[in-house]
């Protein structure tokens, strides 16, 4: 792609030269034409990032689908000399009950998830978008979770999620919601519910952000003229809002499935997959099969499905992105 | 009065639920703070303190004791990612939205499809690259991973920005003799410092945050920063919460002062289609 930029213009790279006035103010001819200088300028500020996109993002994924058929072993990852296994990592995959679990535990989590943090989030977006004292301190305390490390997130919960001292079940049981404590990260019927629920608390700032902003941008008008042909507040909602909204619904949907297949550090520090693998992930797992027992073909394998499941929404995102990929751009012509 | 104005008993209601959501969204930050100043024995002894009992600066000895080398690390990996991001983001946004290059679509496609790609695709393969390059536990390797983090947000972050400069600027530019690289570094950079203090801010929590890279890239001893840090106590000494809490104090640290300093960039940044993680 470099070599692509520089074809069509081969000057030295102090771009801009070509079109210098002399220093008795008349202009000297441009060796290139504007346009063409004004390319290769924009291709040499391109540059580092396709450089950074092909080396950090293209080779991992190209290499990472090389391995998912490699008999690896701690040996072979020393050297290129690691023999083709064809499928049987994928086989491996399939077989494993553990992987499959985590695939299992990966689709629970993730619709868990998202239902929860929209519920929430709209419900929050809903309440802010309401004028009331403390509104605007509150908006901005809201996404503090957001910038807390993930696994001091996950360190966190795991120490409130505790059996004994744990700040949830000294709760329930000083409100007379529950006799004993409840084991939450150690009981395996329990623990990726208790991974769920810190999932939501995570995801809900987010949630409540960007639908809040899209509340923002309902009219007015369009609110009260439905009050005035008696529309009561959840038909308001139900058939005036929602539909307004509905691209941003998608995007933050979209965006928080994005988030949610990915999540690792939560989980690795409230419960590091265990009890008994009840809150491994694919993410989890496959940090496993490579770092822990030096299967990196399996772990690669695992990990070609994550990425599959990942971008199954990468159409939908490009297609919703659409009017900023198209956008026009500016000075240069 | 519109129609939609609530009675002010009801705009007190609005406070009260948003209080009692805020309780909980911040609840777990509170108890990291609390926790910090506890003593071992308070935090073992099975009852969990809603209030601040027995406070002690035990905790935050031992963390500087054991961890400020972590802080320095943290800081060093947070800045390098920082840097980097901006290096090859500020440029590429331009690019990206003031030149008609024929790889625009194609480019900005990839940037969102690499905000899908989930970092342990990317951790597995670089651990063994950079095992070949010989960039294991290196501070180079480590923040040319955490950049994967920041830099497609900051492309399109700073891509959208720069939509909103009016063309003129640079046609003004080049008519007064201004090179191409003139035309950016004295003209487009100091206009866009905003977006380019958020990005810069959004790369260094994400080098300071980052866990993943850490946990796999910094496969061996010497560089450990804050995260893994915490991640250690948990795992040596299952018990030592009292230490942990005060780490988790200083981690959040950054996010915090980024709150009070930054407080109205964040919003904007955070909302223009990013993905963390």
């Amino acid at each position: 792609m470099k070599t692509d930029a520089a074809a069509p213009a081969p000057i030295p790279a102090r771009a801009g030269t070509g079109a210098a006035f002399r220093s008795d103010g008349t202009r000297t001819p441009p060796r290139l034409s504007a346009r063409k200088r004004q390319r290769f300028a924009g291709w040499l500020f391109l540059t580092p990032a396709i450089a950074y996109l092909l080396f950090a993002f293209a080779l991992p994924i190209v290499y990472n689908i090389m391995l998912s058929f490699e008999q690896t072993s701690p040996a072979t990852i020393a050297d290129f000399t690691a023999p083709f296994a064809g499928f049987a990592n994928y086989r491996f995959i399939l077989d494993d009950p553990t992987s499959r679990a985590a695939i299992v535990h990966t689709f629970e989590f993730t619709a868990g998830s998202l239902i929860g943090q929209f519920i929430i989030g709209f419900g929050l977006a809903l309440l802010f978008n309401i004028q009331f004292p403390g509104r605007t301190l509150g908006r901005s305390l809201i996404i503090v979770p957001w910038l807390l490390p993930l696994i001091v997130t996950g360190v966190i919960f795991k120490f409130l999620f505790q059996f004994e001292g744990g700040a949830v079940n000294q709760l329930l049981i000083d409100i007379g919601l529950a006799h004993h404590p409840i084991d939450w990260l150690d009981d395996p019927h329990l623990a990726l519910w208790t991974v769920l629920i810190a999932n939501i608390w995570l995801g809900v700032p987010f949630f409540t952000l960007l639908l809040y902003s899209a509340l923002q941008d309902v009219p007015v008008e369009l609110k009260e003229a439905a009050v005035l042909d008696g529309a009561g507040p959840w038909q308001r909602l139900r058939l005036v809002i929602v539909p307004i909204i509905l691209p941003v619904i998608e995007v933050t949907m979209l965006l928080g499935f994005v988030f949610t297949v990915k999540v690792f550090d939560l989980v690795i520090g409230m419960t590091g997959g265990g009890p008994a693998n009840a809150t491994q992930l694919i993410t989890t797992w496959s940090y496993n099969l490579s770092f822990q027992e030096f299967s990196f073909g399996e772990g690669a394998a695992l990990n070609n499905v994550l990425l599959v499941l990942a971008l199954i929404c990468a159409p939908l995102y490009l297609f919703l992105s659409r009017d900023s990929l198209h956008r026009s751009a500016g000075a240069a012509r | 009065m519109t129609l939609l104005q609530k009675s002010s008993a009801s705009r007190c209601l609005c406070t009260l639920a948003a209080a009692a959501a805020l309780i909980i969204i911040l609840f777990p930050v509170y108890a990291i703070i609390v926790g910090s100043f506890e003593s071992t024995e308070t935090l073992f002894s099975g009852t969990f303190y809603w209030l601040p009992h027995a406070a002690t600066l035990d905790n935050y000895r031992t963390v500087l004791h054991e961890q400020a080398g972590h802080v320095l690390t943290s800081l060093i990996v947070g800045l390098g990612t920082a840097l980097l991001t901006l290096v090859v983001a500020v440029p590429a946004a331009y690019a990206l939205s003031k030149y008609r290059l024929r790889v625009t679509a194609v480019i900005v496609s990839s940037l969102l499809v690499a905000q899908i790609v989930p970092s342990i695709v990317l951790a597995t393969s670089l651990f063994i690259v950079f095992h070949w390059i010989h960039l294991l536990n290196s501070y180079p390797g480590l923040i040319l991973a955490d950049g994967t983090y920041a830099i497609p947000f900051g492309i399109l972050v700073l891509r959208a920005f720069f939509f909103s400069l009016p063309n003129e600027l640079m046609h003004a530019a080049r008519v007064d003799g201004a090179s191409e690289w003139q035309t950016f570094r004295r003209i487009i950079v100091p206009l866009a410092r905003s977006a380019v203090i958020t990005v810069g801010v959004f790369a260094f929590l994400a080098g300071w945050g980052d866990f993943i890279f850490a946990l796999t890239i910094l496969n061996g001893s010497g560089i450990e920063p804050i995260t893994l840090g915490i991640y250690t106590y948990l795992g040596n000494y299952t018990g030592d919460w009292g230490a942990v809490m005060a780490s988790a104090a200083v981690a959040i640290v950054p996010a915090a002062v980024l709150l009070v300093i930054a407080q109205r960039y964040i919003a904007s940044g955070l909302t223009a289609g990013s993905v963390k993680g």
